[in-house]
Parts: structure tokens; sequence; C-alpha cells
């Protein structure tokens, strides 16, 4: 009798695990594979299956590099994940046509978006894949500027508001744009011998220190700052926005005639850390993400602080935005149980905490306040950083996205990587020819997709 | 050769026909069969079958992330690879412009070095040999990467010590774009090939020290200068090892990828000179995630690598000497 309860019992909570879905979750193509961060993610996972009967949640995690091959890889297999996430809007152009409308689970659960920014919820409205997906972190951009470098120079700091204006050392007060940007930064760029960038016996072959760099973003990253823009038009025609043209010709004077932003030869070198020009400490103003504070500026033991981007060329300051969300593989055969995951996900503490791990602010405007609050408090507890310049640029982030899908994604990009790549080697660089030919190189590449 | 024909031959009864084999004989195949049991079937998992595979992908307009879509499309791939494409061309062209310039080179250098290493005047054989050898155990990622260093037209050593010997103004944003300057590119990426050299000198190395000691004897009594026992006796009798260098130095390069991937970020740049084949297919492959497409650039790699192994193996019995006739 004994054994027969038993039995039935066994067999009954087999019934039970067997009523269970399945919902896989891949991490990997952007934050979240980390070791340090694994734990808290394997705690929402733990909390989330005790929580509920209905769906057994399985975390895999796979390394950045290798995510891309796996996920491909057990799509083609007809083995795809459930979620994918956290993913970036890069991530995803990777992956084109395999995240699934959200909107019929939106309006199945009636779910509530208004607590986040219409226009970032409209950056995941993609034409002809539908919702595919809600922004859950965002990664706002802003100037880094070294104080240290500033006091060593004697001028003042470029302007933590928006809309502010520029007092110059002369005491003189100027619109915080790129003319601003170019005079201080030229008055922060040095050569070995001591001259800056505005004296005459400045020699830009020995540059030791640089007024402004941009690290870790492609051509059209660099481009934003000008206006927000796109290689492709309305039409699906391959387009250079005028002002990108002026943008990429004031980049070429910066880095080869001026000298105050560092040209490729610099960039790979040492003494600008491969690149990490804010960890270096040779240079004056950098245009970083958010991500990059959470990640790697702990190697910098100068003083800084963070600043508004000047006005661009469009009349607006720009500040481009990076966001994670998470999607649904088109291919899961789980989507509905699928969303019932993301809502969990979703909801404000578990989005404060896991948005937290990934570097980046919450999504939810209620939690964004919140989370800068802290954000300096927990991570950077012993330096005076004016972290509202985070909220703030949120405003001003870029639209059309900088990461915005282009025809023939990749072999696009392949494109413009090859004209910045010349355009940061070539002192002689023919800009405007060079323009034209791009031009000319990606309608040829849209036409063959049409 | 020889060895297949006396076992064939001892299977055959004298009419001509297949004799039953012993059971000594049966026993003995079994064990044969399962001590490369295990290889085989590795063969048909991870190379036969996704090479059939891959075959029959080329006839597909397959997308990794999209497999329920596949149809078949014929011929379609392989009209595009050859007549469509023109980067297949330009790539093909780039892979063996720098193979005509790196294979001799390379091949040259090594077989140099090895018989410099293999001198009984050379001091300290011991070091020299684990020095040209240590740089093949770095990882060819960190290799590349230390040469990119290297290699930096501002701050790497090699434009600052030229400017230091020579007074010329090398080093410097204008001064000598090692990895950028399409007319020296591949004399930098034949530079950073010597980093991986040792193994081929290892080769030789094992190969000249295997040429009998007697054949160098006899032809000194005879009066032989160093450059003609190197000619008519060393060669002749390392010509395998050469052989084997040759072909592994082609599929090298017809695969080469990671420094130009590395250096160049696969762009093809400068002006198109570092579009290598195997970028191309990476890059149809694994970026753009056209598996029918890419299935036909690497069987067409395949074709051009069996038929160049083919022409050398054909002609191998004109210049490779092996002992006893046997190859």
């Amino acid at each position: 009798m004994r054994k027969l309860a038993l039995a039935l019992l066994a067999l009954a909570f087999t019934a039970g695990a067997m009523a269970q879905v399945q919902v896989r979750w891949f991490v990997g193509l952007g934050a979240g594979s980390d070791v340090p961060v694994i734990p808290i993610q394997e705690e929402f996972v733990a909390n989330f299956n005790a929580s509920q009967d209905d769906i057994e949640l399985i975390l895999e995690i796979v390394d950045n590099d290798q995510a891309y091959d796996v996920l491909a890889t057990q799509i083609a297999a007809g083995n795809p994940p459930d979620i994918v996430g956290p993913v970036g809007i890069r991530g995803r152009n990777a992956f084109p046509g395999i995240f699934a409308d959200l909107t019929p689970y939106i309006e199945a659960n009636d779910y509530d978006l208004s607590d986040f920014d219409p226009a970032l919820v409209e950056v995941y409205n993609v034409e002809g894949e539908g919702q595919i997906g809600i922004p859950f972190a965002v990664f706002p951009s802003f100037l880094t500027y070294n104080k240290t470098l500033f006091d060593e120079a004697g001028l003042p700091y470029p302007p933590h508001e928006y809309g502010a204006p520029y007092t110059t050392w002369e005491g003189e007060t100027v619109p915080w744009d790129l003319a601003a940007m170019r005079d201080l930064g030229m008055m922060l760029t040095f050569d070995a011998n001591g001259f800056d960038a505005t004296e005459p016996e400045f020699d830009i072959n020995n540059v030791v220190q640089w007024g402004f760099g941009e690290q870790w973003t492609d051509l059209r990253g660099r481009l934003t700052k000008f206006g927000a823009g796109t290689f492709v038009d309305e039409n699906g025609d391959a387009v250079i926005p005028e002002h990108w043209a002026t943008g990429v010709q004031w980049l070429h004077d910066a880095m080869w005639v001026d000298g105050w932003i560092p040209n490729a030869p610099y960039a790979g070198s040492d003494f600008l850390s491969g690149g990490d020009y804010t960890s270096s400490g040779n240079v004056a103003m950098t245009h970083t993400h958010l991500w990059y504070h959470g990640c790697c500026i702990g190697g910098l033991q100068d003083e800084w602080d963070l600043a508004a981007m000047p006005t661009g060329l469009t009349g607006v300051p720009v500040a481009k935005l990076h966001g994670d969300t998470f999607g649904i593989v088109n291919a899961s055969e789980n989507q509905a149980e699928a969303f019932q995951v993301l809502m969990a996900m979703f909801e404000p503490a578990n989005m404060l905490t896991l948005s937290d791990i990934y570097g980046g602010m919450p999504a939810r405007e209620s939690l964004a306040g919140e989370y800068i609050e802290t954000y300096g408090a927990t991570n950077f507890p012993d330096r005076d950083v004016d972290w509202s310049v985070v909220t703030a640029s949120l405003g001003y982030a870029d639209s059309p996205s900088h990461e915005g899908p282009l025809p023939a994604f990749r072999d696009a990009e392949q494109l413009y990587i090859a004209f910045d790549q010349r355009l940061n080697n070539e002192a002689d660089f023919d800009v405007p020819t060079e323009l034209a030919l791009l031009q000319a190189e990606l309608q040829l590449l849209f036409d063959s997709v049409r | 050769m020889e060895m297949l024909e006396a076992v064939q031959g001892a299977r055959k009864t004298k009419r001509g026909g297949w004799r039953t084999l012993t059971r000594a004989e049966k026993r003995e195949a079994r064990w044969g069969y399962a001590f490369i049991g295990l290889w085989i079937v590795g063969f048909l998992t991870f190379y036969f079958l996704p090479m059939a595979a891959s075959l029959a992908f080329s006839f597909f307009d397959f997308e990794l992330t999209n497999p329920g879509d596949a149809q078949f499309i014929g011929f379609e791939n392989w009209r595009k690879l050859l007549f469509e494409d023109p980067r297949v061309w330009q790539a093909l062209r780039v892979t063996f412009t720098f193979a005509f310039i790196s294979l001799p080179i390379g091949m040259v250098s090594a077989l140099f070095l090895a018989v410099l290493l293999n001198s009984e005047h050379l001091i300290g054989k011991s070091l020299f040999r684990t020095l040209f050898y240590a740089p093949t155990m770095v990882p060819v990622i960190a290799g590349v990467l230390i040469w990119q260093g290297f290699l930096n037209p501002t701050t790497g050593w090699l434009n600052q010590i030229i400017e230091l010997v020579t007074g010329f103004d090398a080093a410097g944003p204008n001064g000598i774009r090692w990895l950028n300057d399409p007319s020296i590119i591949y004399l930098s990426y034949v530079m950073i090939g010597f980093w991986a050299i040792g193994n081929a000198i290892l080769y030789n190395l094992a190969s000249l020290q295997g040429v009998p000691s007697e054949l160098y004897e006899a032809a000194k009594i005879d009066g032989a200068t160093w450059f003609r026992r190197l000619w008519s006796i060393t060669l002749p009798m390392i010509s395998p090892i050469i052989f084997y260098n040759l072909i592994l130095s082609i599929f090298g390069l017809m695969q080469y990828f990671e420094i130009p991937y590395v250096l160049n970020t696969g762009t093809g740049e400068p002006d198109g000179t570092t579009y290598f084949y195997i970028i191309h297919f990476y890059r149809q492959t694994f970026q753009n995630l056209d598996m029918g497409y890419g299935s036909a650039i690497a069987w067409l790699l395949y074709i051009i690598a069996i038929t160049i192994t083919g022409v050398l193996f054909a002609t191998a019995n004109r210049w490779v000497y092996y002992a006893g006739g046997n190859r």
C-alpha cells in the first residue's frame, strides 16, 4: 500500500513536471555573460520558477564571442531558444527577421506601455517585422571630460545642462556647439614640446594629448553629433545627409589638419590605450555611453565628470542612444509563455535589478530617476559626478538611430567601415570624391537587394 | 602500394577469383576494422556528412536564420558565384597574388634557416632552435596584435628603429603605414608570417637530420663543394618534406584569414588588397548568414585546392625523390 502511494505520488509529480512548459532564455548577444552577473540572472530564474507552476524557465548563457554562432546554429538546427536577450539594436540587426511581433501578446495581456517613452518603444517597431521588443535598458551618451586635464590647461569645464552656453577662459559666453568644442579641444591638445594646437609651433606629428575623441563606435555613431541621420532614404536609395557630408570633412580636418582628434595611427598606440581614449588619461573630452562607465572607466585615475553634447549642425544637440531589449524568437513554439516571462522581467523590481547588472538605465521612466540617483553612490562613491547629465541626455536620443537597419546590412556596414578606415588613416583623403564613391557603392548594393 | 598488391594477390585464387579468408585472417581483419572504426565514424560524422551537406546547401537558397524557408534553386548560387559576384574574382586575385609573393619567400626562408640550424659550425643550436620555434606557441591572434603594435606608424618600434638608424622621417602619422599602404601591405603580411615559420623549419630540420651522413662523406671525398652537396644530396633527399611543406603552405594561404581579419577587420582595406577569398566566404556565410551561397564559395575553393594538389602530385615524380621509389 505504501509502495502504491509512493508510486502514485511520483506519477503525479512527473505529470506535473511534464505539464510545465519549458521556456529557454538565451543570454550572450549583449551583456549578461560575464561571470559576476550570472548568479543574479540565476536568482531571477529561480524566483520565477518558484512563483508559478506552469512555466519552467531555463537560462542558457553563452560567451559573447560565440553567442552569434551558437544562436544561428540553434535556429538552423530547429532548436531555437524562446527568449533572446539582452540584445542591442546592433545584435538585433545581425539576425533580421528572427524575432516575433509582440503586438498580439501586448494586446492579449493588455500590457501597459505608458511608463515607457513612446519614441523608445517606436525604435523597436520595425517595418515588416512589427513590435519586436519593448525597451528594457537604455544607455544614453554624453561627454565625459577629464577635469584634471582641464585644470592643468586652466580652462573652464563644458556645460552640464543642454542648451546652456559655454563660458570661455576669457569670460566670453558662447553657444555650446561644435565650433565652441573645436576651439576648446584645440586648446586642450598638446604636442611633446608643450605647444597647444592653436599655436603655430604645434607639431601635429608629435601629439601627446588630445582635446576630443570618440571611442568604440563606427562612422554612423561618430556622425550623430552633427545631427541624426542615415545612409538610406525613404525610397530605399543611398543618401549622404548634407550635415553628415560636412561632418566627415570636419572630422578629417580635426584629425589631419588641426590634430585635436586622434587619427588612426595615434588611436592604435599604447599611450591611447589602443583606442580606450578615456581611460588613457590623454584625451580631455570623450563621447561615451553609460555602459562604458559601468565596465571600463575604473582605470582612469584622474578626476572626471559628465557634460552635455554640443549642438550639432542641424541646430540641436544629439546624444546617440544604445538600448537593450529581450526578443521572442519567431520559431519558438512557446511564445505566449515566453511573453509571461518577459512580463516578469519587466516588472519594476526585476527591471531595476537586471538593468543594473547589464550596466544600463531602466527604460521605465518611473525608475530612471531612482536608478541614476543610486548609480553614482553605488558605483563611484568617492567621485563627485553630475549624473543628471545621463537622464538629460535621454531627451536628445538620435532618431533615426545610428544603429538602425540598412538594406543588405552587413555588406553596407563593411562599405562604410572601409570608408571610415581610410578617413582615419589617410592624410590626403579626398572627402567629397570618396563620399560620392561611397554613395554610389551603397546605391549599387541597395539596388542589388531590392 | 606493393604491400597492398601483395595482400590483394594473396587473396586471389589461381583462377583470378576471390578466395575465402581463413579464420585467422578474418580475426585479423576484424581487429583492423575495430582499430580504424572509430576514425571512420569520426570521418563520416564530422567531415564527410558536413561536406556532403554543404554541397547540397550550395543548390539551395538557405539562410541560417530561416532554415524553414530554404528553397531549391538549382545552380543559381553557382551562377552568381562564377558570373555575377565580382568580389569572388577580386578575392581570388588577392589570394593568389599574395600566395605568389609569400610562398617562395616562406619556403626558401624556412629551408635556409633549417640548413643554418643544422650546421655543425653553429654554436648554441638548441637555443636558436628554441627561439625560432617559440613564436609558434604564441596564439595567432595574440601574435597578430603584437605585430599591430610593432607596425604602428606613430608609436611602433619598427618605424622608430628605421628613423633612428636611417634618419628617414619614418615615424608619425605620416610615417610608413605598414598596414594601410597598398604598395607594402603584402610585405607587412609576409613579415608577420615569419612569426609562424617555426613549424616549417622544424619539419625541414628533422628531414635534414635524416639524410645519411655517409652520402656527404662520400661527396666530400669526391671533392664536392658545400653548394654542390646541398644541391645534389640535401635537396633531393629532403624533397618529400619540401613537397609536404609546399602542400601545407598552399592550403594555408588559400585559407588565409586571421591576419587580414584582425588587422584590417575584413574590409579589404587598403584598397581591396586584403580582401582574401576566405574573408569573402566568412562575410557571406557567417555575417550575411547566407549558407547556400557560402557553401558554393567553399566548394569552389575546394575544387581549386584539389586541382592544384592534383597537378602537384602529378608532377611530383619529376622532382620529389622517394628512397626505393615509394611514395
